[in-house]
């Protein structure tokens, strides 16, 4: 009987100190969105003339993490992270990074509550097909010297980013106690088709594709293919163009991730 | 799974292809600032000189081109306050950025340089005792507790259960 009062005891204390650490933590809610910038909402010329307006940016984003480091991520180091504490967003989710006015804000993907407080300084996540399609399919038209092409370009291939801190106007991942805070998973397409905006010999456009590539390989005026597709449809240098260029898509802001691919 | 790197591409490839960097072997930089007061008038023969030391960080900021990042943006973050910057300001012709932290706020100070799409943040830690940027290094004490009820918990379950059986 006695031991059975000390067990009892015992496990109320337990359960006490328990709820106590429960209670005591600092949580908040912590938003995650994914944008693709003006280029995709308000469209933008290629750097070859191309005047490209997108209908549709569907990204699949799985796997959604966000973490706290200490020290800071490295993303240029391509090294795994180590958190002191990590938030997962999880998925699938897929979201059209053109949806809404040319002036809308970043897409909404999802939100944790109860996230530990702190500062959120590093962000993963991977995209790939699921039953909804494959993890990014960019649909629209680009337009150059009268002639419209109609394009569905599906890129079927898997890609992962490990990201540092997100840069930008504003600091994003400080988390406060009962306070809310977000963090942006941010797509460069200008990477791909370059930015008549910029100087023909800038590093970006010269690592961009363009449109006429694509706009070569069209049915007619109209463009539906998969990634593999172009495999065997581009030459073989503008398809490794594409192929090294598609994995440098995802940032933080400005700031730089890690990819595997 | 084929591993890539952004800074292993090439140059082409990254950011814009000029990512912003810091060289951060000068922004830890201590720097003596001496502040020479020249007084009198033309006329005068006489000079006085006074100076003022202190701990500074000069920061470079370029493209990974070399080309220095002119007029940039600077926001700077003290280890007191993550989300309000502490400082703003521009980087001078040559991508030159000084400033003079708060003694009283030891730590790790965050800058962020950026311009027209570029940018980067990094972290200087300073002063004694420096504190981390971000929370949860360790344990808290909270957490503490919870592993150590759960390590009575099982201690004293299992004296129980061997001492039930005994008797």
């Amino acid at each position: 009987m006695k031991k059975q009062r000390i067990w009892i005891v015992l496990s109320l204390l337990t359960l006490a100190l328990l709820l106590a650490a429960c209670a005591g933590q600092e949580t908040g809610t912590l938003t995650f969105q994914a944008n693709g910038e003006d280029f995709v909402r308000q469209g933008f010329e290629t750097k070859d003339g191309w005047q490209v307006t997108f209908d549709q940016v569907l990204v699949t984003l799985d796997n959604v993490t966000a973490y706290q480091t200490d020290p800071p991520y490295d993303p240029l180091s391509g090294e795994a992270i180590e958190a002191q504490s990590e938030v997962a967003l999880g998925g699938p989710y897929t979201v059209d990074l053109a949806q809404g006015g040319a002036d809308a804000e970043p897409v909404l993907v999802g939100e944790v509550a109860g996230a530990p407080a702190g500062h959120y300084n590093a962000l993963s996540w991977t995209m790939a097909p699921d039953a909804s399609g494959d993890p990014l399919v960019m649909s629209g038209s680009a337009e150059k010297d009268g002639r419209v092409v109609h394009f569905t370009i599906d890129v079927d291939k898997d890609f992962a980013f490990t990201c540092g801190e997100y840069v930008g106007d504003m600091r994003k991942g400080v988390l406060a106690k009962d306070g809310s805070s977000d963090l942006e998973m941010t797509f460069h397409f200008d990477h791909i088709f370059g930015d008549a905006g910029m100087p023909a010999n800038d590093d970006l456009n010269l690592g961009a594709l363009g449109f006429d590539p694509f706009a070569a390989v069209a049915q007619g005026d109209v463009l539906n293919v998969t990634l593999s597709e172009l495999q065997d449809a581009l030459p073989a240098e503008d398809f490794q163009k594409l192929v090294d260029v598609l994995p440098t898509l995802g940032h933080v802001g400005e700031g730089h991730c890690h990819y595997a691919s | 799974m084929g591993q890539q790197e952004v800074g292993n591409q090439p140059r082409a490839l990254k950011d814009r292809g000029r990512h912003a960097s810091l060289i951060s072997s000068t922004a830890a930089l201590l720097a003596l600032v001496l502040v020479l007061a020249l007084g009198g008038t033309a006329a005068a023969h006489g000079a006085n000189i006074s100076y003022t030391s202190t701990v500074g960080v000069a920061l470079a900021a370029a493209y990974d081109s070399g080309e220095p990042m002119a007029e940039a943006q600077v926001m700077i973050y003290a280890p007191n306050d993550l989300s309000t910057p502490w400082q703003t300001g521009t980087t001078d012709e040559n991508g030159h950025y000084f400033f003079t932290p708060d003694p009283e706020l030891p730590g790790t100070w965050d800058v962020q340089v950026r311009q027209a799409g570029h940018g980067q943040i990094i972290h200087i830690p300073l002063g004694e005792g420096a504190m981390p940027t971000s929370g949860g290094g360790g344990f808290s004490t909270m957490q503490i507790i919870l592993m150590s009820a759960c390590v009575i918990w099982g201690l004293a379950g299992t004296a129980l259960y061997f001492s039930g059986r005994k008797s």
